[in-house]
């Protein structure tokens, strides 16, 4: 049997917009893990056309969390950081979604083979990839949801 | 006969001591908008541009797309519109004194690292990497004003460099009102990183515009004759110049600015800028002790 995106994405789809702040991503992402039961780590950006544009991850955030000098001090166990947690959440805030979100974007069709969802996955190290027919996104794979129903084959 | 060799505490390292390894390469065909994501995410200040099969073609800093959103480009234009080429690169194992100078003599702020003539680009040597090593190098010295206080040494005689010592005093200033295009003017003619924005009667400072805030002004499609003060951010980041120059790039660090305005004592006037380049340029620790042990005079045997 063919095995395909279309049998392991999910179509409950959560967007943000290129111009909403982290801030108002952080509270969509709580808010769609809430509606889905699991952890919610990244989600699609999409224009007013509700086109894909971007993807924006917890990875991103954190790229823009981490101090630009950590390299600098972060061997000196002596230097007072108080403070320093609260100045990096504060800046990244206000940082817009479309501002750091990541446009170097892969996508697959409905008819993707699982297995080609497999290596793409591996070899770009994405955890989640939309699925798109004719520009329109229809659901988005999770690389839980590949393993689990990978699993349910090996355990059978 | 006596000769008089300049040192410095960077003598006898070599690049890729100082350097560092992760840097962002993109297609030359990449659109600028998309290469602003980078730039911010990453907290870069320049990325390498590749050519079709993948070698170096040139770099692309926040000063090329201030040009581009000053020349009015369109943000999807590609790199390759802008970079500038070829890139420059040292070696791997080269003196950082020699690196430091190639990158004075022809006036840039990075050079890519290469391990071998033919080899890989393995990292990006830059004005910050160089005040790393400066600042770790201060902070294991003897002299280090932490390691005295951990061994309690009650005096201090050492005289330590302070932020006036190395700051620029020449500081320019424009009003909020004026427009982007008169802040990137500026900026451009004095060769700044950012500038300061006051009020427009009484000189008084009320903020600063960098190149991250104009590229972001790009970004989000901002008009060039936008007020300064639309994008400025504010307060200013402030040192006194009696501060010890270790505190104050201890500040930079922190508040991950590459500079940092400086006030008179007394009056608060600002009176000069410090940036992370100027501190990288005096090639020593923070103290004068350091600085004196720069000059070595050396005798024929």
């Amino acid at each position: 049997m063919q095995m395909t995106a279309r049998d392991v994405m999910t179509t409950r789809l959560h967007t943000l917009k290129s111009d909403q702040t982290v801030a108002d991503a952080v509270r969509i992402f709580r808010k769609a893990s809430e509606e889905e039961g699991r952890k919610v780590f990244g989600m699609t950006v999409t224009d007013e056309s509700n086109r894909l544009i971007g993807m924006l991850s917890m990875y991103d955030i954190l790229l823009f969390i981490r101090p630009k000098h950590i390299h600098v001090w972060g061997t000196m166990d002596d230097i007072d950081i108080s403070g320093l947690v609260e100045n990096a959440c504060d800046r990244t805030r206000t940082i817009l979604v479309g501002d750091i979100m990541s446009t170097d974007l892969i996508s697959v069709t409905p008819d993707t083979h699982l297995m080609i969802l497999l290596d793409l996955m591996i070899n770009k190290h994405v955890r989640r990839i939309p699925v798109l027919e004719n520009d329109n996104i229809l659901g988005i794979v999770y690389i839980s949801d590949l393993f689990y129903n990978l699993l349910d084959k090996l355990s059978a | 006969m006596a000769v008089i060799v300049d040192r410095s505490v960077l003598t006898g390292l070599s690049v890729k001591d100082a350097m560092r390894r992760q840097f962002i390469r993109l297609p030359q065909t990449a659109p600028i908008d998309h290469t602003i994501n980078y730039l911010i995410k990453h907290k870069a200040n320049a990325l390498m541009t590749l050519d079709n099969a993948g070698q170096p073609a040139g770099v692309v800093s926040k000063t090329d797309i201030m040009g581009a959103y000053y020349a009015g480009l369109p943000i999807m234009s590609p790199l390759s519109d802008i970079m500038v080429s070829p890139p420059l690169f040292c070696q791997l194992n080269a003196s950082l004194d020699a690196a430091l100078e190639d990158m004075r003599n022809k006036s840039v702020y990075r050079l890519y690292v290469q391990d071998g003539q033919d080899g890989d680009i393995v990292g990006v040597l830059a004005y910050p990497d160089m005040v790393g090593l400066l600042y770790r190098y201060c902070h294991t010295c003897a002299q280090s004003r932490h390691l005295r206080a951990e061994a309690s040494a009650p005096d201090d005689t050492v005289s330590r460099l302070t932020v006036k010592e190395v700051m620029t005093d020449n500081v320019v200033a424009i009003a909020e009102t004026d427009s982007l295009v008169a802040v990137m003017e500026a900026l451009s003619a004095h060769r700044f990183g950012a500038m300061l924005i006051e009020k427009n009667t009484g000189h008084v400072p009320v903020g600063v515009v960098s190149k991250t805030d104009l590229i972001l002004a790009y970004k989000h499609g901002l008009a060039v004759d936008t007020s300064a003060r639309e994008i400025m951010a504010s307060p200013i980041r402030v040192c006194r110049e009696d501060d010890y120059l270790e505190d104050a790039i201890r500040k930079m660090i922190f508040a991950e600015v590459h500079r940092i305005f400086v006030q008179s004592v007394g009056t608060e006037e600002i009176v000069g800028v410090l940036s992370l380049s100027d501190a990288a340029r005096i090639r020593s620790g923070s103290c004068h002790a350091c600085v004196s042990s720069r000059i070595k005079v050396e005798t024929d045997s």
